[in-house]
């Protein structure tokens, strides 16, 4: 790809490497100390937060691709750039495949013993999990490659042969994607409690996915805005982000309240237990951050005409967003620890490490291509559409 | 309105056209601007000089304040009025009271915007406006768009309007009177209206009152009180005897009504004691029973002077004599439960507690009446 | 800046939406001439057939009313039968018509302009064949008003805790809203009919349903704002009401019904049905009222695209639900999955999966999605596959669900399919009379978007 001659500032990319060395020391130190339950704990959260973003981004770009839409074609870089985090999650999460037999039950020799379990071994045994994890990585670099590079190599070939062609794949990638994210959802999530099950979850990962796709993309557009790269995309450009995410915060607070409330209702123990350790005690005041940072603050921002228009409270709604997924994440993923949410120094250095990478590898894609898709057909119209 | 002219319309084909018309004729402060059109313009309302609608907030607030009275009362009639348990949830299940919740907000904003939209901001349904009875009227809902200058007051200059309309580009021009109203509530009028209401009422009262008695016992609805079950005293023609209700089987007891081990009051007078402590509660028990079942034949202080012994002639025993003083309570329950004489067994009509206390208030009238001195300190 | 869509190739270049010349008056002259002629000797006949149906319904309902429910096959175990499949069958057909008048509306997708009006329509109408049931299956529905929370004798309050009433709340906001929507909408068409009709009763009629309308800015301004926001609640509306419908089934404890997924699931049926169904009316409105320049067949092929995009995620819904179903090791909801498939119903469970995730694959085929009788041929597949949907998660689960001692067959009687052909006998004498008496496409949301009938720009501003 040829690299764009936009201003990179060294002292952004210091700060970063900065970051992922104090943040990699600090892993290393936390391997050693906090034990490895802890350890893996961490690896998963921070390689999944950082995956569904990637995932969520690459949603977006095909999602365009699906329906033809020629708002989003202006900004569409950004999500194509932002999507470079899942080939560096990738690798991440296949080093967490170490973590497997420390953290999930059914991989523990008990698990020989429980008669639930024993059911379930033809899908939770190691060699499926780990070919199922192949063939996710596998589907997602095979898209992500044709989307993202293909995208980029338009930029000076201006072939619009590329779109007919990304047109007519977006719907397998809408396939392959919504059975992958269920994947994923019940491989290194709700088999963290392998007897319990809700078939609503994939949805839910889902909903949390593109709803941090979403925020990343807005803030990362505000960001491009503000340091005047993309002098063309106007406010009714990004005024439908704001919508998507308004309609997508609903979306995820009616998926997450229906399974909460039918999991409630039935009452049946095998089913409760999962809410029992994230909703009881020290847990408690962690779950409620859900409905005020994924639900009412962004609802509430996002809800007036003038909230998608204004970038100060767009950046806020999806920074509030982008928190409450982290947030998520973490209150379904460190139950298993234990009753006390643990937040210390392990969490900050693999924060750190994660972060930094992901940002430099986001700031390496910033430097492929041009800001805008400038090889695509749809671009003009994108630019000239109007609200 | 000057002139008696309400309004003078410019008739235009083309969006930009009417908009860039706008635009120049608004600031030049002719007449209140306003546009007639068969579909919403974009930027017409800006070019007009139209403020936004505020009917989002509006919305917005009466949802949220449905979602309000929605929790409140499901609340209230869950956890105050009459709590019931019911699935083992608690009386305030906020998880279960959501979904009305939600379609409660929904409900009040969506009335709101429609109704608040019609009748408050757009004052509709009205159907005296005077262009609806100008000729352009026919085109503004087809296919023209017409931008109206409006009289605002007495200074309003028709030809200067006019002018306007036509240096801008309108293809036509259209000046709409003040149409001569009717007095709108004529006498006649007004009681014809309210002649029709009252009939409606009546109608529609007698009809609901009708419906409200007769519905209930017309079939379908009747059916349920016709059920083909066996009802007490029901005849039935599937047993032999014709009765839905079976006679108990030879030989059946019931409970509390074991036949007495005594034949003769003598014998029960030699068996029994009374088990029923004589309380102030067992003496007025004793009292009720006697006055509803003993009085009528021995009389209401149990002297054998009752209405029954006057009317007839029969003898009942005068319970006061000294000779019944002397008889054990085993005895008095004896005759109770065989009879004597004419007297029949009262044993199907009391259960043991009731004869007992009888038998208590008994002894009770027998000493007031052979009261004792010391009886009255 | 040049127009860009000159350079753009054709598989590029935006859908036509309109075939031929249209301006605002040939919109008028073209749609509003209906209820002015008398309708040709085809809709008497198609008519005859609907109130055949609607009659031959009318009498097993009545049938129903007199003799009690004893008449319908209900019985333990299986004690809902066609009346709630019904409901929820007819529950999911109007959800096309708001997804197409609301949520496209706040995509601003155009291709909808020419569609809405029917298909918003057609959800009042699915919608009131949807309440009878559940009305009639109380068995004395002369007391249904005691479904309301209202202050009464008999000292009860309705419990709150129940997915029966939050349906009640739900079903009964739902057609309301809609008929607001649907209303709103008709407004400025009606003010149209107004002004085209000679003086007469008509035109009286015309005059008070179209409430004074004169197309004023200042009314536009306020009627937009409603619009938009009765389409965003509508929106949220259309989900939360078929997810009410999934509560009354996934907040038991029956096998096969609580499944976590069944809010989503039944929505995405709902849509699915409702898209079959509104394919199905339009291909043959299209055709009989000559409206195909306006319904085109681009339109066709966005809805069946829309039904294969719903084929697909129930085709996930399904592979989720019995993917749980072993995934639980729980013996009972696996015992009622296999039965979904094999057993004495097993037939019920291969139509819905091949008439609903099968069968719509053919729509990957663009040739087959602009052929009508295709296309035909897969919303009637779709339609009867989500009845038969319906017909499997609620008679199978129920027939054999924990004790065996309960387990028994469910025998629908000639009366509930008699009532079952009512419905459909009722839907149809609607869209029948609605085709003739009212405008079936929104002509002035239509002219908005007609070529030329917006301005450029907005002048001294922007």
């Amino acid at each position: 790809m040829t690299p764009n001659d936009a201003p990179r500032s060294p002292l952004a990319r210091n700060a970063l490497l900065a970051m992922t060395v104090v943040g990699a020391a600090g892993t290393a130190a936390a391997y050693l100390s906090a034990g490895p339950a802890r350890f893996w704990a961490n690896w998963i959260l921070w390689t999944l937060f950082l995956l569904t973003i990637g995932l969520g981004n690459l949603f977006l770009v095909a999602l365009e691709r699906l329906v033809g839409a020629h708002w989003s074609v202006p900004m569409r870089r950004v999500p194509e750039r932002i999507a470079s985090l899942v080939p560096l999650a990738i690798p991440m999460l296949i080093i967490a495949f170490f973590g497997v037999p420390v953290l999930f039950p059914w991989t523990f020799p008990e698990a020989a013993h429980n008669p639930i379990l024993m059911q379930k071994t033809p899908w939770l045994n190691l060699p499926f999990f780990a070919i199922r994890l192949a063939a996710c990585a596998l589907v997602w670099l095979l898209f992500y490659s044709f989307f993202v590079r293909g995208s980029l190599r338009q930029d000076a070939s201006k072939d619009a042969a590329f779109t007919i062609k990304a047109r007519k794949l977006a719907p397998l990638f809408m396939v392959a994607f919504f059975f992958t994210v269920t994947i994923v959802a019940f491989d290194w999530i709700s088999g963290l409690e392998p007897e319990w099950y809700s078939d609503m979850f994939g949805v839910y990962l889902f909903a949390g996915t593109f709803l941090s796709g979403i925020a990343a993309m807005a803030l990362g557009v505000l960001g491009l805005i503000r340091r005047n790269r993309l002098p063309d995309v106007k406010p009714k450009h990004f005024y439908n982000l704001g919508t998507l995410g308004l309609a997508f915060t609903v979306f995820y607070a009616y998926i997450g309240f229906a399974q909460y409330m039918l999991i409630w209702y039935a009452n049946l123990p095998e089913e409760v237990v999962w809410f029992k350790h994230r909703i009881e005690g020290p847990w408690y005041p962690v779950a409620m951050l859900l409905p005020i940072f994924h639900f009412a603050l962004p609802f509430f921002l996002l809800v007036g005409a003038v909230g998608k228009k204004s970038p100060k409270v767009l950046r806020i709604a999806m920074l509030s967003l982008l928190f409450a997924h982290f947030v998520d994440l973490y209150w379904l993923i460190f139950p298993t620890l234990g009753a006390q949410p643990l937040f210390g120094w392990p969490e900050l250095a693999m924060g750190c490490l994660f972060l930094g990478l992901g940002f430099l590898q986001i700031r390496r894609a910033m430097g492929r291509g041009a800001d805008m898709p400038v090889g695509d057909p749809l671009l003009a119209k994108g630019l000239e559409w109007q609200l | 309105m000057s002139n008696g002219t309400f309004a003078v319309l410019g008739l235009y084909t083309d969006a930009q056209k009417i908009v860039d018309a706008a635009n120049q004729i608004r600031p030049r402060k002719l007449g209140r601007l306003e546009a007639y059109t068969p579909y919403p313009v974009h930027g017409l309302d800006r070019a007009v000089g139209l403020p936004p609608s505020p009917l989002g907030k509006l919305v917005m607030g009466m949802g949220l304040l449905g979602t309000a009275l929605a929790l409140l009362f499901e609340w209230w009639t869950s956890a105050v009025d009459y709590p019931l348990i019911t699935g083992g949830k608690a009386l305030f299940s906020w998880q279960a009271f959501v979904p009305v919740m939600f379609e409660v907000t929904v409900l009040f904003a969506t009335f709101t915007a429609g109704l608040a939209m019609l009748f408050a901001f757009n004052k509709l349904p009205f159907f005296g406006h005077p262009v609806l009875h100008s000729k352009a009227i026919k085109g503004i809902t087809r296919d023209k768009l017409a931008l109206s200058i409006e009289s605002a007051d007495a200074t309003f200059d028709v030809e200067a309007a006019r002018q306007a309309l036509l240096d801008n580009g309108a293809e036509s021009v259209e000046v709409v009177p003040v149409p001569a109203w009717d007095k709108p509530l004529s006498l006649v009028g007004l009681l014809r209206t309210i002649a029709a209401i009252t009939a409606a009422c009546i109608v529609a009262g007698a009809g609901l009152y009708g419906a409200e008695k007769m519905i209930p016992v017309v079939p379908p609805m009747l059916h349920m009180h016709n059920q083909p079950k066996l009802n007490a005293f029901r005849s039935s023609t599937f047993f032999a005897d014709g009765r839905g209700m079976r006679p108990a089987v030879a030989g059946t007891v019931a409970r509390g009504h074991l036949p007495p081990a005594f034949a003769t009051p003598d014998e029960a007078g030699l068996m029994l004691a009374n088990p029923l402590p004589l309380t102030q509660k067992s003496a007025e028990r004793g009292r009720k029973v006697f006055n509803d079942h003993c009085a009528v034949c021995h009389g209401s202080v149990g002297d054998g002077v009752s209405m029954l012994s006057r009317a007839y002639g029969g003898k009942p025993a005068n319970l006061l004599s000294n000779e019944m003083r002397g008889r054990s309570d085993g005895q008095i329950y004896g005759v109770i439960m065989l009879g004597k004489n004419a007297m029949p067994s009262y044993a199907p009509d009391l259960d043991e507690s009731d004869r007992w206390a009888a038998v208590h208030y008994v002894r009770v009238l027998q000493r007031a009446q052979n009261a004792k001195d010391e009886d009255l300190r | 800046m040049k127009s860009a869509a000159a350079e753009l190739p054709a598989a590029l270049q935006p859908m036509e939406l309109i075939e031929g010349k249209v301006t605002p008056a040939s919109l008028d002259d073209q749609v509003l001439q209906f209820p002015d002629r008398m309708p040709p000797r085809a809709w008497y006949v198609g008519l005859a057939i609907t109130l055949t149906a609607l009659g031959i319904g009318g009498f097993c309902m009545a049938w129903t009313l007199y003799y009690g429910i004893g008449t319908w096959g209900n019985n333990r175990p299986v004690a809902w039968g066609f009346g709630i499949i019904n409901f929820v069958f007819w529950v999911g057909i109007g959800h096309a018509g708001t997804l197409i008048s609301a949520i496209l509306f706040l995509f601003r997708a155009k291709w909808r302009n020419a569609i809405a009006r029917f298909a918003e329509a057609m959800t009042i109408f699915a919608v009131m064949c949807a309440g009878i049931f559940p009305v009639m299956h109380t068995g004395r529905p002369w007391f249904a008003y005691w479904l309301f929370p209202y202050p009464n004798e008999r000292g009860i309050w309705v419990n709150f805790r129940s997915p029966l009433v939050w349906d009640v709340f739900a079903v009964s906001t739902y057609f309301s809203v809609s008929l607001v929507f649907w209303y709103l909408g008709l407004v400025p068409d009606f003010a149209s009919m107004r002004d085209r009709t000679p003086e007469g009763i008509r035109k009286r009629i015309y005059t008070v349903l179209s409430l004074g309308w004169r197309g004023a800015a200042s009314h536009w301004v306020h009627y937009d704002k409603a619009y938009l926001l009765l389409a965003g609640l509508a929106t949220g509306l259309v989900i939360s009401v078929h997810s009410v419908v999934s509560f009354d089934f996934a907040t038991s404890l029956v096998p096969g019904w609580h499944m976590t997924i069944f809010p989503p699931y039944f929505v995405a049926g709902a849509i699915f049905a409702g898209f079959a169904m509104v394919v199905i009316v339009l291909t043959v409105v299209r055709k009989t009222m000559n409206l195909s320049n306006l319904i085109t067949d681009n339109h066709l092929d966005t809805m069946n695209k829309l039904i294969l995009a719903m084929s697909c995620i129930m085709g996930y819904a399904y592979f989720m639900e019995g993917g749980t179903a072993w995934y639980s090791a729980n013996p009972y909801i696996q015992h009622t999955f296999k039965n979904y498939v094999s057993g004495f119903y097993g037939w019920a469970g291969i139509t819905t999966v091949t008439c609903n995730i099968i069968i719509p694959q053919l729509f990957w085929f663009r040739r087959l999605r602009r052929s009508i009788p295709a296309m035909i041929f897969v919303a009637i597949a779709v339609t009867v596959g989500m009845w038969m949907e319906r017909f499997v998660i609620i008679i199978i689960s129920l027939h054999q669900d924990y004790l065996p001692s309960s387990w028994h067959k469910y025998v629908p009687t000639k009366i509930d399919f008699g009532i079952l052909l009512g419905s459909f006998g009722l839907f149809f004498t609607l869209v029948l009379l609605f085709a003739r008496l009212m405008p079936v496409i929104a002509t002035s949301e239509m002219k908005a978007f007609l070529p030329g009938a917006q301005a450029k720009h907005g002048g001294d501003h922007e």
